[in-house]
């Protein structure tokens, strides 16, 4: 029977097959790209996912990152152009272009990182140097990520490496001039307050000194026109005397008397001391009524 | 094959009861393909209980595990998850969620992303479990919440940004980014600084809320597009914004000084209120009073004319009877209520018993009530 040795020699084939089959074929993921390199030497680069296939056990296959990569930069103080200090934390983001150069220059990812921190760190210094705070802070902070993300994008494309962004996160005073600015914020808002009241006392004053004035013109008005009416009033009755008194003057004027006599002296506290030769007592000593036109002196 | 027919039951009818109600199972199910791995087994068994036809046994052995091979491929995608499925590795295709299927492993494998969940991420707090609550409650974090504005002064700002996987960019955002989640926050923060950063203080404090959250969101998207994230920023919520800690009081200090402000001024226009009416009414009051004094004063004048043209219409019928008779009438009337003391001094000097008046006895006879003030009224009246 040859059956044995031919099985087990299939089964062998069958074997051997196999494994050169797995070892002549590799998958390149949507993230990654491939460096191909045999025996050492770098022959191609693969980014198109899916399964590719290469010489078996001569060749062997890099994997590379080929996704956008985090590089996250601690918080630094940069002195900008006015001399004033600010601490900065910028974040940059890139890809490996050139995975071939990449490769060959610096290897791995976190290599890479360490390359470019360094690299992001010089940048910010120097592009940031030459502003000020408020362009930094207020005017020209994207035309600066600008700058920055162009002078690192051309020092790392030696390493193979794209800069696709870098970003200024945080520009912030350090704490001893966030202090000076709470400082200031503090008597401005102080200033702004004491200046609030002080117009609302004196838009108060105004409103009460016009309320007064005008009660004051008000009330002079009226006394003014009061005065007026009384003298009209007084310039009636003085006619109307004149009209009715003037007929007979003299009649007036006893008659006048009487009435002055009676309303002044009609009290019960009067004391009248008498002659008995006034022209009352005309009759009391004589029915003739002798005596005429002596005064009674009266006394109060 | 009978047990194909057996084995395609719990696939084919099934599993929309388990899988409706399952909610964190995802993808293929082990246990059941084991199962139905035990079954199928059993199943051979049967057919095969002496082992005779052992190359059709082989045979369907391999079939078998064929078809179990093929079947693996089924997947179900929740309701939150789109299917996202690769062939070596290649995206080739997106799927919906529901019943699903791919080649194979190794051909086809499968990533289930939530991808139409909204995320939050909220920046300058965090949320930390608190378990005496049995909730979650904010921490504020000041190093991400304090921000510098273009006038120079300083704010605390909290916000949250919400975002998702944009419909057709799934492949983007599993692909195209090394750490979502991570770039979308730093983003944000980036983008909120900026737009502080280029405006001053009064307005964020105040009107300007809704203008900065859009500005932020554009700004976000806009950063967030260019580098093909997939990520779509549905909103930007500010939470909080306030003027630092150190100075909050200052600033309240501020609208507490308007409210004063506001107060002198209606407490005076109160005053004006007040005074001004009043001062209508005295002014009305004294018109009137002199008004009447004027009515009064022609009224008695008429009145007193009138008497005295009576008096004199009669005076004229008979002048000499109606003055004496006047005269004594008045006399009478005055003389009558008087204390009278009559003296015959003599024809003409009686100056002889003035000097023994006693005039200090017949001054005081005054009514015994009167006080001090009351004379010196009565002496002006």
């Amino acid at each position: 029977m040859r059956s044995p040795v031919a099985g087990v020699a299939s089964l062998l084939l069958l074997f051997i097959v196999l494994i050169l089959g797995y070892s002549s074929v590799f998958t390149v993921a949507q993230t990654e790209q491939v460096l191909l390199v045999r025996l050492g030497e770098p022959i191609r680069v693969v980014t198109e996912p899916g399964l590719n296939f290469k010489a078996p056990f001569i060749d062997t296959v890099i994997s590379i990152d080929k996704r956008i990569l985090d590089l996250e930069n601690p918080s630094q103080e940069v002195i900008a152009a006015d001399s004033r200090r600010l601490v900065v934390d910028a974040f940059a983001r890139y890809k490996i272009k050139n995975a071939l150069r990449f490769y060959q220059s610096i290897g791995s990812i976190q290599a890479a990182n360490i390359q470019l921190t360094t690299l992001l760190n010089a940048s910010l210094r120097r592009v940031l140097g030459e502003a000020t705070l408020t362009q930094i802070v207020r005017d020209d902070r994207d035309a600066l990520m600008v700058k920055i993300r162009e002078q690192l994008d051309k020092e790392a494309d030696g390493y193979g490496i794209q800069v696709v962004d870098v970003r200024i996160r945080r520009a912030d005073l350090p704490e001893a001039n966030s202090q000076a600015v709470y400082q200031r914020m503090q008597t401005e808002r102080q200033r702004q307050a004491a200046e609030f009241r002080a117009q609302g006392n004196q838009k108060g004053q105004e409103t009460r000194a016009k309320a007064d004035r005008e009660a004051t013109v008000i009330v002079a008005d009226a006394n003014s026109t009061a005065e007026q009416v009384r003298g009209a009033g007084d310039a009636e009755r003085n006619r109307l005397f004149a009209d009715a008194y003037g007929k007979d003057p003299d009649f007036f004027a006893f008659y006048r008397s009487m009435t002055a006599y009676e309303n002044s002296l009609k009290s019960n506290d009067t004391r009248f001391l008498l002659r008995p030769d006034s022209d009352f007592f005309r009759f009391f000593g004589s029915s003739s009524g002798k005596f005429g036109g002596a005064a009674a002196a009266p006394k109060q | 094959m009978p047990w194909k027919n057996q084995g395609g039951g719990p696939w084919g009818s099934g599993p929309k009861g388990p899988w409706g109600s399952g909610p964190q199972s995802v993808g293929p199910r082990p246990p059941d393909l084991e199962d139905l791995l035990r079954r199928g087994q059993d199943k051979i068994q049967q057919i095969l209980p002496g082992g005779h036809f052992s190359g059709m046994g082989i045979a369907l052995i391999l079939i078998g595990a064929l078809a179990i091979w093929g079947l693996s491929g089924f997947f179900r995608v929740q309701s939150e998850e789109l299917g996202v499925v690769l062939r070596f590795g290649k995206h080739v295709r997106t799927v919906q969620p529901g019943l699903n299927y791919h080649l194979p492993y190794p051909i086809e494998t499968v990533l289930l992303p939530k991808a139409l969940r909204v995320s939050t991420i909220s920046i300058g707090m965090t949320l930390i479990d608190d378990p005496a609550r049995r909730g979650r409650t904010m921490r504020d974090v000041p190093e991400e919440s304090l921000m510098l504005t273009g006038d120079e002064n300083i704010v605390d700002v909290d916000f949250t940004v919400l975002w998702r996987i944009k419909p057709d960019g799934v492949g983007n955002y599993l692909f195209n980014i090394q750490n979502p989640e991570g770039t979308v926050k730093a983003v944000a923060e980036s983008a909120m600084r900026e737009v502080i950063g280029r405006s001053e203080i009064q307005p964020i404090l105040t009107g300007a809320r809704t203008l900065t959250e859009s500005n932020v969101q554009e700004l976000m998207q806009k950063t967030l597009d260019y580098y093909g994230s997939g990520v779509q920023i549905t909103q930007v919520q500010m939470q909080k914004v306030d003027p630092p800690a150190q100075v909050i009081d200052a600033f309240r200090d501020v609208q507490a000084a308007q409210a004063d402000a506001q107060r002198a001024q209606n407490e005076a226009q109160t005053y004006a209120n007040r005074v001004v009416p009043e001062a209508r009414g005295r002014a009305s009051q004294i018109l009137q009073v002199a008004e009447g004094y004027k009515e009064q004063a022609v009224a008695e004048a008429k009145g007193q004319s009138a008497r005295f043209e009576k008096v004199y219409d009669e005076y004229r019928k008979a002048p000499d009877v109606t003055r004496q008779r006047i005269y004594l009438e008045t006399m009478e009337r005055i003389l009558g209520a008087a204390e009278k003391l009559v003296y015959d001094g003599g024809s003409s000097g009686g100056q002889s018993i003035v000097p023994y008046l006693p005039l200090n006895e017949l001054t005081p006879r005054r009514p015994p009530q009167s006080t001090a003030g009351q004379p010196q009224q009565g002496g002006n009246r």
